[in-house]
């Protein structure tokens, strides 16, 4: 069987694995659990389009996620418009802000790229804090009404909310896996290898990363509705926190970065292990749980940089030579 | 197979961890027979970790007085050992932490209601904790009652399982106003211009508004607002907003602050020699008996109201003896938004005893009808109106007087007089 086959199967396997467990139990935390899990891993492949294959280190998807999250809510809140069309409205104003904020910044190489997202993402937070039309630092209680699929609000259930965040991820990971194995993927991978070679070779750089920027940021943002849905409260400082952008990082840098399989890998490790040492020590007062949680991290940097599936790959490699593990880096 | 192998492995073995954790959580034997558990959702970790440490500490002398025998403390549940209408069951607080994290606050929540069985939660301080987690208890028709939590926004949604103790910041501001008012009749102050300082999140905002809204009220009486100032959040230099306040020149100055940026504050005070007649701080950095310990001198003549000042232990007796119990965990005497979650776990404890049962119907019926005695408090009692707000507010204005947090107002409860006036900055 050949390398391809393999893959495909490795990945419907683990969306089987994902779409069932939360019906073999009905425990609410672990529901909760999976809904969160599918976010961020969502989250993390958006980003990894922009950062994972483009090269281009953004530290300010809190932006994208905050506008997704704020567009559907005004709008349900103010017009009481539905959240469907909230979260495509959301996913439009992300992209174009986007393209408003990465055009300047592409200008900028590495670091300073990384800073400038940061800067602007920091900036977004501070505005909507101020804004009194938004609600300011008050933030929003989304207002609770009966539940039904268009007000995207289920009160009886997560189930609902899980199979939501299901679709979105579907559609993140297709969308990232259809982009990595098509031009613009080979075109994005040859500008985060080389800018001035593919540069060198025709590609229009700016364009491509613009292209990836867009879409990172329409995908995040949609979760970001889902997000303000299912919380059913929203303020700057939860949604437009460096705290989100961080998680998003931090999950796929674990997991292994440019790769669809990186952030799957990292919120299944970072989420039920954040969430459950909280369960089970959070109540003692004493941080325990964000200890044990940092000093994982701080494991995984030190012994793998690669992350996880770096270090799945390494043993691979070992075992039948090191051309398999490039070729699907 | 050896491509897949790996990598399912890794995931189904961390979620299988996951399962198994959670089906012992849910397997958990329905022990509610002797022992009723309460959920306490509270911000154990992050920025505000040193305060929810405290709080913990309050619901567990509450948790000691109601399990166990105290006679010689004049309270209903102190008295007896466990809830004397239950058969003498015990009551359990089950702690969560929110990490100051609106979405782990509704998580812990559900898990505290549906996973843990609780009767009923307190908590949690941060009112964008409360918001969500209050929503989850109106979803599941479980009672909830707030402590310490004062944005007037949690009152103002209309949720039928909801309570607070805390007087809000709407209250907290009319207090302002007519404590300003008693000062300018009995000793003349001649207070008339108001500034307002506030840091720009929900807590500050909202505590401006407050102000925009009352000031209305007090036309009459010659009070004017001469400037707004708003500072963000992780503010590190403060020069430019005391130079607006001092171009202001305000009589009164009224603080929404923490514990930080409030000591910055009073610094630059000094420094630039702003000398108002008044000020008046929100339950925040002020209330914080730090405030003292950092500012030494310079922390004289601020003011605020506060549940309970160490001031007020001699005049009330059971206040002191719950004090005893709690500095003992503690080290620190009981402070305002400790005793107010203190008072939330009392209450919860004595409506489901006077319910009879955790039927959440009957104990909720019993919070909104009781009048529930509270000699802890300076009002001594706590009731709450239809939308769930205590009607008496807990707090009396308390002023810094030779390091001390003396009760100053209303004049019933007061240890010493109020000083309506600052001395030259020099001259301490």
């Amino acid at each position: 069987m050949n390398v391809k086959n393999f893959r495909i199967d490795t990945l419907y396997g683990i969306l089987i694995v994902i779409l069932l467990l939360p019906f073999m139990n009905s425990n609410i935390n672990f529901r909760h659990v999976m809904v969160i899990f599918l976010i961020f891993a969502g989250l993390g492949e958006a980003w990894n389009i922009i950062t994972g294959f483009a090269g281009q280190t953004s530290f300010g998807h809190a932006a994208f996620f905050g506008i997704g999250a704020y567009t559907s809510t005004i709008l349900f809140y103010k017009f009481g418009i539905s959240p469907w069309i909230g979260m495509l409205a959301g996913a439009v104003l992300a992209t174009v802000i986007s393209v408003i904020v990465s055009y300047p910044c592409f200008r900028l190489k590495g670091h300073y790229f990384a800073i400038a997202t940061l800067a602007v993402a920091e900036i977004i937070k501070q505005l909507f804090i101020s804004w009194d039309y938004v609600e300011g630092a008050t933030g929003i209680s989304i207002p609770i009404v009966e539940e039904s699929v268009t007000s995207m609000q289920f009160h009886s259930s997560k189930i609902p909310y899980f199979l939501i965040a299901y679709v979105l991820f579907l559609i993140t990971t297709m969308t990232a896996r259809y982009i990595e194995n098509n031009k613009m993927g080979f075109y994005l991978k040859a500008i985060r290898e080389s800018h001035e070679a593919a540069e060198a070779l025709g590609i229009d750089t700016t364009r491509y990363k613009l292209y990836a920027m867009m879409v990172s940021a329409a995908l995040t943002a949609t979760f970001g509705t889902l997000y303000a849905q299912y919380i059913l409260y929203i303020d700057p400082f939860m949604v437009f926190t460096l705290e989100v952008s961080m998680k998003i990082v931090l999950l796929s840098v674990l997991g292994g970065l440019g790769n669809i399989y990186g952030p799957i890998i990292g919120a299944a490790i970072l989420i039920p292990l954040s969430e459950y040492t909280r369960v089970y020590l959070g109540g003692t007062g004493k941080g325990i749980d964000l200890m044990i949680f940092g000093a994982l991290i701080i494991f995984v940097a030190c012994f793998e940089p690669n992350g996880i599936l770096g270090l799945l790959k390494k043993k691979r490699s070992r075992r039948r030579g090191d051309v398999y593990a490039r070729a699907d880096a | 197979m050896r491509k897949i192998g790996p990598v399912l492995l890794v995931l189904v073995l961390v979620l299988t961890t996951a399962l198994s954790g959670c089906g012992q959580n849910q397997s958990q034997p329905d022990k509610t027979d002797g022992v009723i558990k309460i959920g306490a959702i509270l911000p154990l970790t992050g920025p505000a970790s040193a305060t929810g440490v405290k709080l913990k500490y309050a619901i567990e002398t509450a948790q000691e007085l109601i399990n166990g025998e105290h006679p010689e403390i004049d309270l209903e549940l102190a008295k007896t050992a466990g809830l004397p209408n239950l058969k003498g069951a015990k009551v359990e607080f089950i702690f969560a932490d929110h990490q100051a994290n609106p979405e782990v606050a509704k998580s812990e929540a559900e898990r505290l209601i549906q996973n843990e069985k609780v009767a009923a939660l307190i908590g949690c301080y941060h009112s964008s904790a409360t918001k969500p987690a209050s929503q989850v208890a109106e979803r599941f028709g479980i009672p909830f009652v707030a402590g310490s939590s004062s944005s007037a926004a949690l009152t103002e949604r209309g949720l039928k399982w909801f309570t607070r103790i805390a007087p809000h910041d709407g209250m907290e501001t009319k207090l302002f106003f007519d404590y300003l008012k008693y000062l300018n009749e009995k000793y003349n102050a001649g207070i008339r211009k108001i500034a307002v300082v506030y840091i720009d999140n929900e807590y500050g905002v909202h505590a401006f508004q407050m102000v925009e809204k009352e000031i209305q009220n007090y036309k009459a009486d010659g009070f004017e607002l001469v400037a707004d100032v708003k500072y963000p959040a992780n503010v590190s230099n403060v020069d430019t907003e005391v130079q607006k306040i001092k171009a202001a020149a305000p009589d009164a100055i009224f603080h929404a602050s923490y514990i930080g940026d409030m000591t910055m504050f009073v610094k630059k005070y000094k420094e630039m020699n702003v000398v108002p007649k008044v000020v008046l701080s929100y339950c925040g950095g002020y209330q914080d008996p730090q405030f003292v310990k950092n500012l030494g001198k310079d922390a004289d003549y601020f003011a605020g109201p506060n549940a309970t000042t160490s001031a007020l232990f001699e005049k009330m007796p059971v206040l002191a003896k719950i004090n005893e119990i709690y500095k003992a965990k503690a080290g620190v005497d009981i402070d305002g938004p400790t005793l107010e979650d203190f008072a939330s776990a009392m209450v919860i404890a004595e409506a489901i005893n006077r319910a009879g049962s955790t039927d959440p119907a009957k104990v909720l019926e019993v919070l909104k009808n009781h009048e529930f005695a509270a000699p802890y408090f300076v009002s001594g009692k706590i009731k709450f109106g239809e939308d769930g707000q205590n009607v008496y507010s807990a707090s009396v204005m308390t002023q810094i007087q030779n390091g001390v947090y003396e009760a100053v107002w209303p004049e019933t409860s007061q240890t010493k007089e109020p000083i309506p006036a600052f001395p030259a900055w020099d001259k301490r």
